[in-house]
């Protein structure tokens, strides 16, 4: 008995060593997370139930309040849209007469999370969209609040997204104030992330906005990526310890947008919705 | 393979089907640390109830179904699964024919000792700890146990 925990244990190593360092278990993955979409679907059932029952539930006096709310929204945001048309006209008035390159305006399409990674520590979705819908690998997506992930695997009729708050993802950005260039680091903390290599005479305040940069070409400019929450200097760090809130709901939003960048030539497609 | 074998290998199959199913239902941020590792339990049931069967070879090839599901680095949870499969073999005998309880107790210093584990090798690997919800995670883990417990103890009995 012990010899055999003793071989297991060693096979345990050796996987680890062989998964480290080669790219041999990449194929199995992928296959798997292919059987394990249906498994998702109906793992997601229950809130899929969930939402039918509220919806069947609810009475018609209190849809028709709601209906009427969404319809203010839905006006007052209007309203806003024009001006943000106008500034958006302006702007490139603006950049013309700088000689700048022209931004493009990105069109979405929308998708739903099928399936959320069961590692606290693996920042992943599975979203209702692939290849089939153009889909592509590094395509940035959103919510409703701001930038969540970008494009890892596409199959068929499902991708999966690596959220900005995974230990692996890392994001120019910007603050909106003053164009301070950082970096933004996920900690595999759906409520944290870390802003990188700021010295501590720059001009950053708790409260300041942070955006895409657009550097790396990855992810487009402008989109919110999170608020400064905290800002903190250890004696002997060269840099300070800066603590992001994300905007976007990361851990909650289940209707995602996939942006499609005008830019981005044979992938860039009118999908607007 | 032993009849007794093929008559424990449906209810497995299905306990582990359904161990997945609920370990892939989506719960947002921090419940997610709270929430138990559901194959992990199968396979300490099956183990403790069914040691001729289910020994460390089966501990295996659950860490490598827990590996692939979480989409940890293969061999992670094998290492981690095969000790406690040891720990399982040399404390089954005594154990099985104890009370609910004690097995409970068991099935909560096992989940302490998995993150533990975890969290030592998380350290060597520079990756950040979330030690706060350890023990949370044992209470559930421990609760979750009773019904699994009293289910495979009733296999036990009727292959008895």
């Amino acid at each position: 008995m012990v010899r055999k925990t003793f071989f297991a244990l060693l096979l345990a190593i050796l996987l680890v060593t062989l998964d480290t360092y080669t790219q041999w278990f990449e194929s199995p993955r992928r296959q798997l997370s292919e059987i394990t979409i249906p498994l998702q679907l109906i793992s997601n059932l229950t809130s899929r139930i969930k939402g039918w029952v509220v919806l069947n539930t609810t009475s018609r006096t209190e849809l028709e309040r709601k209906n009427a709310s969404l319809e203010k929204e839905r006006l007052i945001l209007l309203g806003k849209l024009q001006r943000s048309a106008e500034l958006a006209a302006e702007n490139l008035r603006l950049r013309q007469l700088l000689n700048a390159s022209e931004l493009f305006t990105d069109s979405v399409l929308v998708t739903e999370v099928i399936g959320v990674s069961p590692n606290p520590l693996n920042h992943h979705v599975t979203v209702d969209r692939g290849a089939d819908d153009g889909v592509y690998i590094g395509q940035p997506v959103l919510d409703a609040e701001g930038l969540m992930g970008q494009i890892t695997h596409v199959y068929d009729d499902y991708s999966t997204v690596l959220l900005i708050t995974d230990l692996n993802h890392a994001l120019p950005v910007q603050v909106l104030r003053n164009g301070l260039r950082s970096i933004v680091e996920g900690i595999s903390d759906y409520n944290e992330m870390r802003l990188r290599y700021v010295s501590p005479t720059v001009d950053i305040a708790e409260g300041d906005q942070l955006v895409s940069s657009g550097l790396g070409g990855r992810f487009p400019v402008g989109y919110p990526v999170g608020t400064v929450a905290s800002i903190s200097q250890n004696p002997g760090e060269k840099f300070m310890d800066i603590k992001v809130v994300p905007s976007a709901k990361i851990d909650r939003s289940r209707h995602l947008l996939l942006v499609f960048t005008l830019q981005d030539g044979d992938q860039s497609r009118d999908v607007g919705e | 393979m032993s009849v007794n074998k093929n008559n424990s290998l449906q209810p497995l199959l299905i306990m582990l089907l359904g161990a997945v199913v609920l370990q892939l239902i989506p719960v947002s941020g921090e419940w997610l640390f709270w929430k138990p590792n559901f194959l992990f339990l199968v396979m300490v049931a099956w183990m403790l109830y069914f040691p001729d069967q289910y020994g460390i070879e089966f501990s295996v090839a659950v860490g490598i179904c827990a590996d692939l599901l979480f989409g940890s680095t293969l061999g992670y949870h094998v290492f981690i699964f095969a000790i406690c499969g040891l720990i399982l073999m040399f404390l089954q005998r005594l154990v099985v024919y104890l009370q609910v309880i004690h097995r409970v107790i068991l099935v909560f210093t096992l989940v302490l000792l998995v993150e533990f584990m975890r969290a030592a090798i998380y350290a060597l690997l520079d990756k950040p700890l979330f030690l706060e919800s350890i023990l949370s995670l044992a209470i559930i883990s421990s609760l979750c146990w009773i019904p699994l417990d009293k289910v495979v103890s009733s296999l036990y009995l009727s292959h008895k």
